[in-house]
């Protein structure tokens, strides 16, 4: 009898467990929120704070699907402002719309991801916003299941589909924006923590950027900057003890500023900044919100991205034959989707108006920023000291 | 130097009161696996009380002065103690929180007779699981910080200028190390250490409990209650992993908690293993592992004596060599002491009164 008691608590135990993990591929249908606020009037609310992350339609169809990247959908930064960006576009024009979440989180493998995608067209979607670079496979597939379906694919390429929208950022832009204030403000010794170890691509542009324009700024000023640089401890987009270690030992030893470019390696980051009394650049969304360290943020309008693609995607606005195709869509500065922001920065030395002069510049063309961040290397006034 | 003790000890710290939490518990006869997942839960449970205090005015008036002295416009005042003060109470939270989880581990294994280790592996499952669903509920994403953007550093870290010494000024090599940007949590945790120790040891409540994890057959004919002392081995556990889990997040993690703890609980088993289950050797474990792993992170920088070279940077050894060197050195030392390292006899074998 006791036997039979013991077998049956850990069965309790571990079935408790999946109460946690269930459900993950399927919309977190949280039914508590009042489905009165879906109906918002068209261009009324333009918090998306305001609108529920969830709503329940009349016909039981969800015209706009989400699905997101790795990482949960309030992740404070890459998931949860494209979503922002769906949320507004269907609140304008009065849509239904709904998240998916790939089942087994981080470990997400590409049948998730399309499960996902299944489940989203399934429910009658007509356009499936997908986050993240890592959908690629799945997305291909998707789209040849669901020809009638169209599909956007936020820091993606182009896969050759008629019916798949691509979009990708020029990071290196306001990565660039970053170094140069940064370097403007004052500072002669940078850090730069980069996430995806590497192979993330969107990281590897925000990088080089922030050394050209750290350069740049200090050809200028006529300075001499040197930064440390890494690809460690921030493969996995996490905190990490080890990670705090290092930015400590940069800043004991003069470090003035560290660039966190990627995820919650921020909190790391930013912990051994608050001990050292130094400073902290976000990046994606502004992050001066999440801690007073925090200089200023190299911001990617993924939102904005989302909602424009979405109106191409319904024929409201613009021609969605140039997202789509052979076409992918190239979002930079000249397109206001990469900038600082200039509200909340607390740079004393440099002003908002040389903000705008530099950033007319690059929409011009008259500063070039280069995207190949293979030739990463040390410039005539940036040191580069590359740690790994 | 002084950096290279202060991270060193923020490394070792979190793994020595967990590696003696495991010590209580499986010298009381348990096997206990848990333990990470019983951190995570302190951590979470820690973290969710600063929040809540922060909300107290007294608490948010003494952080305001905190934070206008640091800012060089306050007066010196004595509002950072009420802050530790706070600290202290988080701490205790923690405990309690580990305590209660610890509590299914030892009704599994104590009263049910449960297999140990898979008692152990599902709060390890369910901890993180649990945690972040709560956390989900309670601030809509995955981390849980400090209300209002607040770091852990900026309530809790002591600074020099506290003790009236002006920011610029020097303290000594020991003032500086021990007293200048450092967590009163990691002083109380070493005093806990050696207190713990000292009732494991040289009580009679020690006596028992370790007595239940040699022979509890033997234990129970003097009129010992097993059952009594592996429940109080499991739950001292819990309380001190649990706190083990909130200094972790407080020191490390600038306050926040995110459903993980990188581990660490794994690494106190693998420090109480390698301290052959005994206080002291089990301190000097963790210290050694800490004091490579701070230099494996942070070798380039590493300026021991101030003369503005960095020696192991310097000498050209390929970085892989240094993060090898904690576990490297770990099978070293294990290799050479496990001829004498004996596991309690009685430890993952459910006890009943019957057996001989």
């Amino acid at each position: 009898m006791k036997k039979i008691l013991a077998l049956m608590l850990v069965l309790a135990l571990v079935a408790a467990l999946f109460v946690g993990c269930t459900g993950e591929t399927k919309p977190s249908g949280n039914e508590s929120k009042p489905a009165d606020t879906q109906s918002a009037e068209p261009g009324k609310s333009n918090n998306p704070d305001d609108i529920p992350d969830t709503m329940t339609s009349a016909d039981g169809k969800y015209e706009v699907a989400f699905v997101t990247d790795v990482g949960q959908l309030k992740d404070k930064s890459f998931n949860q402002g494209t979503y922002d960006g769906v949320k507004l576009f269907a609140a304008a024009n009065n849509k239904s719309y709904k998240y998916y979440q790939p089942a087994n989180g981080s470990d997400a493998t590409d049948e998730d991801r399309f499960e996902a995608m299944k489940a989203a067209c399934d429910n009658g979607a007509k356009v499936v916003v997908c986050a993240g670079f890592m959908q690629g496979t799945a997305l291909a597939q998707a789209a040849e299941a669901y020809p009638d379906v169209k599909f956007v694919f936020i820091d993606g390429w182009s896969l050759g589909k008629d019916n798949v929208a691509g979009i990708v950022f020029h990071e290196e832009q306001c990565g660039y924006l970053a170094g140069y204030a940064a370097v403007k403000e004052g500072y002669t010794k940078l850090g730069f923590c980069g996430g995806g170890g590497g192979t993330n691509d969107a990281c590897c542009r925000y990088g080089y950027g922030y050394v050209q324009g750290a350069n740049d700024a200090a050809k200028e000023m006529g300075v001499k900057v040197e930064m440390n640089y890494t690809w460690l401890y921030g493969a996995s987009f996490s905190a990490s003890p080890e990670m705090q270690t290092l930015c400590a030992g940069w800043y004991e030893n003069g470090t003035e500023v560290i660039f966190s470019c990627g995820g919650s390696i921020f909190e790391s980051i930013n912990s051994a900044a608050d001990a050292a009394g130094k400073k902290v650049i976000g990046v994606d969304v502004d992050q001066s919100l999440v801690s007073k360290n925090v200089i200023t943020s190299a911001l990617k309008g993924i939102g904005e991205a989302a909602q424009q693609a979405l109106e191409a995607a319904f024929g409201i606005k613009g021609d969605w034959g140039e997202w789509s195709g052979a076409n992918c869509k190239n979002l930079g500065a000249a397109e206001g989707s990469v900038g600082l922001p200039v509200d909340t920065w607390s740079l004393k030395n440099w002003s908002v108006d040389d903000y705008n002069a530099l950033f007319e510049k690059i929409v011009k063309g008259e500063v070039v920023i280069d995207a190949d961040f293979s030739k990463l290397a040390s410039t005539d006034n940036v040191d580069l000291k590359i740690v790994e | 130097m002084t950096f290279l003790i202060q991270q060193t000890l923020l490394f070792a710290i979190p793994l020595m009161i967990v590696a003696l939490a495991g010590v209580f518990s499986e010298r009381s006869g348990i096997i206990n696996l848990a333990l990470e997942g019983i951190m995570i839960m302190g951590a979470f449970v820690g973290v969710l009380a600063v929040r809540i205090l922060q909300g107290v005015p007294a608490f948010q008036q003494a952080a305001e002065a905190v934070s206008s002295f640091n800012a060089g416009t306050g007066e010196a005042s004595s509002a950072w103690v009420t802050l530790q003060g706070m600290e202290i109470l988080c701490m205790l939270i923690a405990a309690v929180a580990g305590a209660i989880f610890s509590l299914l581990l030892s009704y599994a294994s104590i009263n049910m007779k449960a297999d140990q280790t898979i008692g152990g592996t599902a709060l390890n499952l369910l901890a993180p699981a649990i945690s972040l669903f709560l956390i989900r509920i309670i601030v809509n994403q995955n981390t849980m910080g400090m209300a209002g953007g607040a770091g852990g550093a900026s309530w809790f870290l002591i600074r020099k200028t506290f003790f009236g010494v002006g920011a610029n000024e020097d303290m000594g090599f020991l003032g500086n190390t021990f007293l200048d940007k450092t967590y009163l949590a990691t002083y109380l945790t070493i005093l806990l250490f050696v207190l713990m120790s000292v009732i494991l040891y040289k009580t009679r409540f020690g006596l028992r409990v370790r007595s239940c994890g040699e022979n509890p057959q033997a234990a129970a004919s003097l009129g010992i209650n097993v059952y009594k002392m592996r429940y109080a081995g499991v739950t001292i556990s819990g309380a001190l992993a649990g706190m083990g889990g909130f200094v972790y997040a407080l020191t490390t993690q600038g306050c926040t908690t995110n459903g993980d703890v990188a581990g660490f609980g794994f690494l106190a088993l693998a420090v109480m293993i390698f301290g052959n289950w005994k206080p002291l050797n089990i301190a000097l474990g963790a210290l050694l592992f800490g004091l490579f792993k701070c230099i494996a992170a942070s070798y380039a920088t590493l300026d021991i004596n101030a003369d503005g070279h960095f020696l192991l940077n310097e000498i050209g050894i390929s970085s892989y060599i240094y993060r090898l060197l904690p576990y490297v050195i770990t099978l070293i030392v294990l290799a050479l002491t496990s001829k004498s390292s004996r596991a309690p006899k009685a430890e993952g074998i459910p006890y009943d009164k019957g057996m001989r």
